[in-house]
C-alpha cells in the first residue's frame, strides 16, 4: 500500500512538472521566493497575495489555447540571503516555473539565471533603484514603491518644513539602497541635511548614533532601516527624552516595530512614514473588496497590540502588489497562449489589468515599474495605528483605513 | 470568527465599497459650469528642456517642493483632449511616457526626459476646463 501511495505521489509530481504539455488539465507554477524564516511578515505578505490571486483564478477557470490550467504556488524561503535566493531560483527553473515573485532579495544575482530561460521575476517589496532596468534586465519587473519615489517624496514633504534633517541608514542592503536614493533626492537640497549616519544592524544600542544626530543640530530624523533597527532608533531617541520628529519608510508598518515598542507605545506616536497609497482615485471600494477577500482567505494579520481596547491589524497593502503581479503573470500567460517562456515574458510588456485597488497595473518595454512615484503617501502613527497626514496634497485626500478588529 | 459572522463582515465591506464608488461619482466635475478662469502667472515656468506645452494651456504658478517643483495651470477643453495632447506631446518631444491612466474625471501621464521624471496630473474641474499639476523631479 505504502509503495503504491509513493508511486501515486511520484506520478502526480511528474504530471505537475509537465507544465502545459500534453492533454488534460495543465499546471503552471509560480514560485514565491521570500524571507519566510527571517521576516515572516514580509514573506507571508508576498506569498499570500500570490496565493489569493491563484485561488481566485483557479476558481474562475484559467485557460490558454483551449486548454484548462491551474496555478500552483510554491513557497521557497530565501532567509534574506542572496545565496539562498540563487538556490531557490535554480529550484524554480527545475520546476519550469512560469514566473518568480520575490521580495527582492538577491535579485542582483538571480535575474541572470532566470533570464537565461526567459523567466520573469516580479519584485513586490524592495525598491532599490538598480534592481529594475528594462534595458539591462529585461526579465525583472516590480510592483512596489521604488526607493527613488520614497526618497523624493520624503524630501518633497520634509524640506519645505525647514527641518534640519539627519539621514540615518542601516548597514543592511535595504539601508544602503536607501542611502543611495536619499543621496540622490537630497543632492540639490543638501543644506537641509545636517548629518548622514550609518546604523549598525547588529548593535544592541543605537544611543551613540542618535546622540551624534542630536549633536549635529538635527531637528528631524529620517530613518531608512529594517524594522528592528528602526525600533532601536526610536528607543534610543525617546529614552533619552529627545522628542525629535521621526520619519521613516514602509518598514514602519511591520508589526515588529509596534511589538518592540509595546512597553512604550507613546514613543511611536507622531512617527511619520512614506508608503504606497492603498486606495486609488476610484475610491475605497476595490481596496475594501480585496481586503475582505484577503481576510476571508488568511484571516487578519494581527500586530499583537491593542488600540483603545481593540486588536490592531496590519492592512494587506504589500500583499496587494503580489496579488496584482500574479494576475499580470496570468494575463501574460493567457496572451502568450501557453507556457512558452519567451512569449510569456514578451506578453508581460503588453498586458494590463485593473489591480486590487482599482488602479491600472501594467508594464511596457520602457517601464517595468508598476507603482509610480506620485502614488507615495505619508501616514502618521497615533495610538498604534496610522492615518494619512493632512499636510500633504495627496495624503490629505486618502481615506483612513480601519486597522482594528 | 464564525462563518456567518465572516459572511456578514464581507457583506458590510462590500456595501462600504459601493458607497466609496458613489462618492466618487458625486464629485465628478465634468458637468459643472466653469467659473472665471484663474489668472495666468507672470512670466513662464521653469520647465525641463523640450517639455511639451499643448495648445490652450495656461500656467498659473510654480512652487518649489524640496528638490522638485510643481507647475500648476489649466487647459481649456475636456479631460480626454488634454490627456491625448500630453501623450502625443511627450512622444513628439522625445520623452518617454512611463505610465498613463485615464479615468472619468482625472488622468495622469508619467514621463521621463529632459533630465527629469514626473507626472502631469489632470482633473476635469468643470465643463470645459481641465486643471493641471505638473510635478518635475530632477534626475
Amino acid at each position: 500500500m505504502r509503495a503504491a501511495a509513493t508511486l501515486a505521489l511520484v506520478l502526480l509530481a511528474l504530471a505537475a512538472g509537465c507544465g502545459g504539455s500534453g492533454g488534460g488539465r495543465g499546471t503552471i507554477t509560480i514560485v514565491v521566493d521570500a524571507p519566510f524564516s527571517r521576516s515572516p511578515y514580509i514573506g507571508d505578505t508576498v506569498a499570500n497575495g500570490v496565493r489569493l490571486a491563484a485561488d481566485q483564478l483557479n476558481a474562475q477557470g484559467l485557460s490558454a489555447a483551449g486548454k484548462a490550467y491551474r496555478i500552483r504556488v510554491v513557497r521557497l524561503d530565501n532567509a534574506l540571503s542572496p545565496g539562498r535566493a540563487v538556490a531557490n531560483t535554480r529550484n524554480a527553473l527545475r520546476r519550469h516555473a512560469v514566473a518568480i515573485v520575490t521580495d527582492g532579495t538577491g535579485v542582483d544575482a538571480t535575474w541572470k539565471l532566470a533570464n537565461q530561460q526567459h523567466v520573469p521575476i516580479c519584485i513586490t517589496y524592495q525598491g532599490g533603484t538598480g534592481l529594475v532596468d528594462p534595458k539591462t534586465r529585461p526579465n525583472v519587473f516590480r510592483i512596489a514603491p521604488t526607493d527613488h519615489g520614497l526618497a523624493f517624496r520624503l524630501a518633497e514633504y520634509m524640506v519645505p518644513k525647514r527641518l534640519k534633517i539627519a539621514l540615518l541608514t542601516d548597514d543592511s542592503d535595504y539601508g544602503q539602497e536607501g542611502k543611495a536614493s536619499l543621496d540622490d533626492a537630497f543632492k540639490t537640497v543638501s543644506k537641509s541635511v545636517v548629518a548622514r549616519i550609518t546604523l549598525p544592524s547588529n548593535a544592541s544600542d543605537l544611543a551613540p548614533q542618535v546622540l551624534q544626530a542630536r549633536r549635529s543640530g538635527a531637528t528631524a530624523l529620517l530613518v531608512w532601516a529594517l524594522p528592528p533597527v528602526l525600533a532601536k532608533t526610536v528607543v534610543a531617541a525617546r529614552s533619552a527624552g529627545w522628542q525629535v520628529p521621526l520619519y521613516a519608510t514602509p518598514t514602519a508598518e511591520d508589526p515588529v516595530l509596534r511589538q518592540q515598542l509595546a512597553d512604550h507605545p507613546s514613543w511611536l506616536d507622531g512617527l511619520t512614514f512614506a508608503s504606497g497609497r492603498m486606495t486609488a482615485e476610484l475610491g475605497s471600494g476595490p481596496w475594501s473588496t480585496f481586503e475582505a477577500a484577503y481576510e476571508s482567505a488568511f484571516g487578519a494579520t494581527f500586530v499583537g497590540v491593542k488600540s483603545q481596547g481593540k486588536r490592531v491589524i496590519s492592512p494587506p497593502d504589500y500583499a496587494m502588489y503580489s496579488y496584482d503581479c500574479a494576475n499580470l503573470i496570468a494575463a501574460a500567460f493567457q496572451q502568450a497562449s501557453g507556457t512558452n517562456a519567451k512569449k510569456v515574458l514578451a506578453a508581460l510588456n503588453q498586458v494590463s489589468i485593473h489591480g486590487a485597488n482599482g488602479d491600472e497595473r501594467g508594464f511596457n518595454e520602457v517601464n517595468h515599474e508598476g507603482v509610480v512615484d506620485d502614488d507615495v503617501y505619508f501616514a502618521r502613527f497615533e495610538d498604534k495605528i496610522f492615518r494619512p497626514v493632512k499636510d500633504d496634497p495627496l495624503s490629505s485626500t486618502l481615506p483612513v483605513i480601519n486597522q482594528v478588529r | 470568527m464564525s462563518k456567518g459572522a465572516g459572511v456578514l463582515a464581507a457583506f458590510i465591506l462590500l456595501l462600504a465599497a459601493g458607497c466609496g464608488s458613489e462618492k466618487k461619482a458625486e464629485e465628478g466635475g465634468a458637468e459643472k459650469e466653469c467659473s472665471s478662469a484663474p489668472a495666468a502667472m507672470a512670466g513662464n515656468p521653469t520647465l525641463p528642456a523640450m517639455f511639451p506645452t499643448p495648445d490652450n494651456v495656461t500656467y498659473t504658478g510654480q512652487k518649489k517642493t524640496g528638490p522638485s517643483s510643481v507647475v500648476s495651470g489649466f487647459r481649456d477643453g475636456e479631460l480626454g483632449d488634454a490627456f491625448d495632447a500630453y501623450k502625443s506631446g511627450f512622444d513628439s518631444a522625445g520623452y518617454q511616457v512611463t505610465h498613463s491612466e485615464k479615468e472619468e474625471d482625472d488622468a495622469e501621464v508619467n514621463f521621463a526626459g529632459g533630465n527629469s521624471t514626473g507626472q502631469v496630473k489632470m482633473i476635469q474641474s468643470c465643463k470645459d476646463r481641465t486643471s493641471l499639476a505638473i510635478t518635475i523631479r530632477p534626475q
